[in-house]
């Protein structure tokens, strides 16, 4: 059965937010939605100060506290759909347990309501086309939280499942580069301009992410939480230091 | 008998009326905030998701549940000498959690949906699925335990088993309760196997606080007005009661805070050094809401003294009222990841609108149990203490 995982290389990433652009932008996501972010944080002081950087998704976790938090079963983990952790938002009731219990705080509730709020659709009717606004995402799933988000619910990254649940089956890795591929990869893997993003089927031996994984000893962030992400790390600077009163450094 | 309760006369209808439309505007002013710009009202953020609404909900829920052990003393252990307070003990902890559970209800983002998605669900490995079995539970028992009163059956064989079943159902509700937030390890902050029971003490310590405080106001805070058992409890065993409880309180917060301090682990230490011990509402609550109580109680000359007493429940109240907040928000704010754009902890501050729940449950409480006191009478008890033995022949 497919499990798809993603390997981020971070000795190619540069931080320079594409990945989050591309996600927001594919994915429709409201202010203070970051389903894809990078983390900036420093380290040691002068002379050997460390600036480094984390891109960080929904981890996609194969033991996720999230799921067994979840008081409506509305966060569940779909193994048909290669291990993927979804929001049903005809079932979340807002209480954000989930949240409280993600250790990588990739989770969010934004419930802005406008004082004023038009139908945007109405005031821009647009073409149909794509490009031509409002363009709310063409394969919105409520059952798996893809689409615009609803007011009180929370959200999460899907790994792009929108485009993902369209690859050829059987496939060993999404890859941009790849024309056969090149549609079904997630947004920020598809538009990382280094190429630091992998993204594959953990469960396949021949996936470039399995060889990533075990040739450059691929680490998971907080394993210690037992949640056993799909998401792997390379390089240096997988080693987030902890957290440090700035009053300290 | 309850002549001297000034609740039952024109003071109750006012203090009703009141109260109902301190609540009712509370209640209006958070609803028009929430309807026209929906959560952003609320000073919570995806980093911290839960703030003062949960804590007042937490608050509220724990005093209940410590209501409901007090009232036990008597309907369940057979601790004769605190059977004047036993139903008042048992109508503030229905009450109360109604409050708690209204303010609840305004944080949640659909809190109609969860009528029918958890039971159709049965996510049974949800700490938070068995919070809302327990309490519902809870509220059952209580309410029975309630009628069985009304209706004078203080000692018939079903009136002791629901009693049972109460007390065993506030057990397992605050109990669950405890762990929702015990069970958190990648909380280290929370993360403690003996939550609960930190949780059992400092829920008898509110409840303690609201049962003195509102049997004092029943009575003008006049003690020479109670009836004359009620008079002796709060004499001689109440106040020593509340001694041992606070003092097991301080123990514990005094345990958790040694640890806390001088762990190596940051986000347990942080918390303590720099969130709760640097401010000064903290210490204030501490210092003043349990530590000084807890002494006041200590001094013989002092505990059954009836001022120091409704000062010790005031205090109490606020100061366990702090410590929710605290412990709630202090759990969230050390951020997941260093660089999730906070380079310090995160900061948050309760908005108006979180204020208006908080007043909202305030004002129910005061409205539910004036209502209370002027239609039930919660001054009652059995007309004599059944002598010792007599259960057992019963």
């Amino acid at each position: 059965m497919t499990k798809w995982g993603m390997v981020i290389d971070l000795d190619k990433c540069t931080g320079c937010q594409a990945c989050t652009t591309a996600c927001a932008m594919e994915n429709n996501t409201l202010p203070g939605e970051n389903w894809q972010d990078v983390l900036y944080y420093s380290e040691g002081s002068y002379p050997t100060a460390k600036l480094t950087w984390l891109p960080r998704p929904c981890m996609q976790c194969e033991n996720p506290s999230c799921v067994a938090v979840c008081p409506t079963k509305a966060t569940y983990k779909d193994m048909d759909a290669g291990g993927i952790v979804f929001v049903d938002w005809n079932k979340c009731i807002g209480c954000k347990y989930c949240m409280i219990a993600c250790p990588y705080g990739v989770r969010f509730y934004a419930d802005e309501k406008p004082v004023v709020e038009p139908d945007v659709r109405d005031v821009f009717p647009g073409t149909g086309q794509l490009h031509a606004p409002p363009y709310q995402g063409p394969d919105s799933d409520s059952v798996r939280g893809i689409g615009i988000q609803p007011k009180g619910v929370v959200s999460k990254c899907t790994f792009c499942y929108h485009k993902v649940s369209k690859a050829p089956e059987g496939v060993a890795d999404l890859d941009e580069d790849n024309p056969e591929t090149k549609e079904y990869t997630p947004a920020c893997v598809r538009t990382c301009p280094p190429k630091a993003r992998y993204f594959g089927d953990l469960d396949n031996p021949e996936s470039e992410v399995n060889r990533l994984i075990a040739d450059q000893r691929g680490v998971r962030l907080k394993d210690h939480t037992g949640n056993r992400p799909q998401v792997y790390y390379l390089g240096s600077g997988a080693d987030v230091p902890a957290y440090q009163s700035p009053k300290k450094s | 008998m309850n002549k001297g309760n000034i609740l039952q006369g024109p003071m109750g209808l006012g203090l009703m009326v009141v109260s109902a439309i301190v609540a009712l505007a509370a209640f209006g002013y958070a609803f028009m905030d929430l309807s026209s710009v929906g959560h952003r009202s609320f000073n919570t953020t995806s980093q911290i998701p839960w703030g003062q609404p949960i804590a007042t909900y937490l608050y509220f829920a724990l005093a209940s549940s410590g209501l409901g052990m007090i009232a036990a003393l008597s309907l369940v252990f057979g601790f004769k000498q605190f059977l004047p307070i036993a139903k008042r003990a048992i109508f503030l902890s229905f009450v109360i959690l109604i409050a708690g559970m209204a303010v609840l209800a305004m944080e949640l983002g659909y809190v109609f949906r969860m009528l029918w998605v958890i039971p159709l669900n049965m996510q049974i490995q949800s700490a938070m699925f068995w919070m809302g079995v327990f309490y519902v539970a809870d509220l059952i028992f209580l309410l029975w335990k309630f009628q069985k009163m009304e209706g004078q059956e203080w000692d018939s064989k079903t009136s002791k088993q629901i009693g049972i079943a109460s007390f065993l159902a506030v057990l397992l509700a605050s109990g669950n309760l405890a762990l929702i937030f015990g069970m958190m390890s990648m909380r280290p902050f929370w993360f403690d196997g003996l939550m609960p029971i930190y949780f059992y003490l400092t829920a008898v310590a509110s409840g303690l606080a609201a049962v003195v405080f509102f049997t004092y106001f029943a009575y003008g805070f006049n003690r020479a007005a109670m009836p004359e058992r009620t008079r002796a409890m709060f004499e001689g065993p109440m106040p020593k009661l509340f001694a041992a409880v606070l003092g097991g309180t301080v123990l514990f917060i005094a345990v958790r805070a040694v640890t806390g301090v001088y762990t190596n682990n940051p986000e347990i230490s942080v918390v303590w050094r720099e969130f709760l011990f640097a401010s000064p509402v903290y210490q204030a609550s501490l210092w003043l809401g349990i530590v000084a109580p807890f002494v006041i109680m200590m001094i013989a000359g002092l505990r059954s003294n009836p001022s120091m007493q409704v000062l010790v429940s005031i205090a109490v109240f606020a100061g366990l009222f702090a410590e929710r907040y605290f412990f709630v928000v202090g759990g969230q704010v050390v951020p997941l990841f260093r660089g999730t754009w906070e380079w310090g902890l995160i900061q948050y501050t309760p908005s108006m609108t979180e204020w208006a729940l908080t007043i909202m449950g305030s004002a129910m409480l005061f409205a539910l149990y004036a209502a209370g006191e002027r239609f039930l009478n919660l001054s009652d008890m059995p007309a004599e203490p059944a002598p010792e033995g007599a259960t057992a022949a019963a």
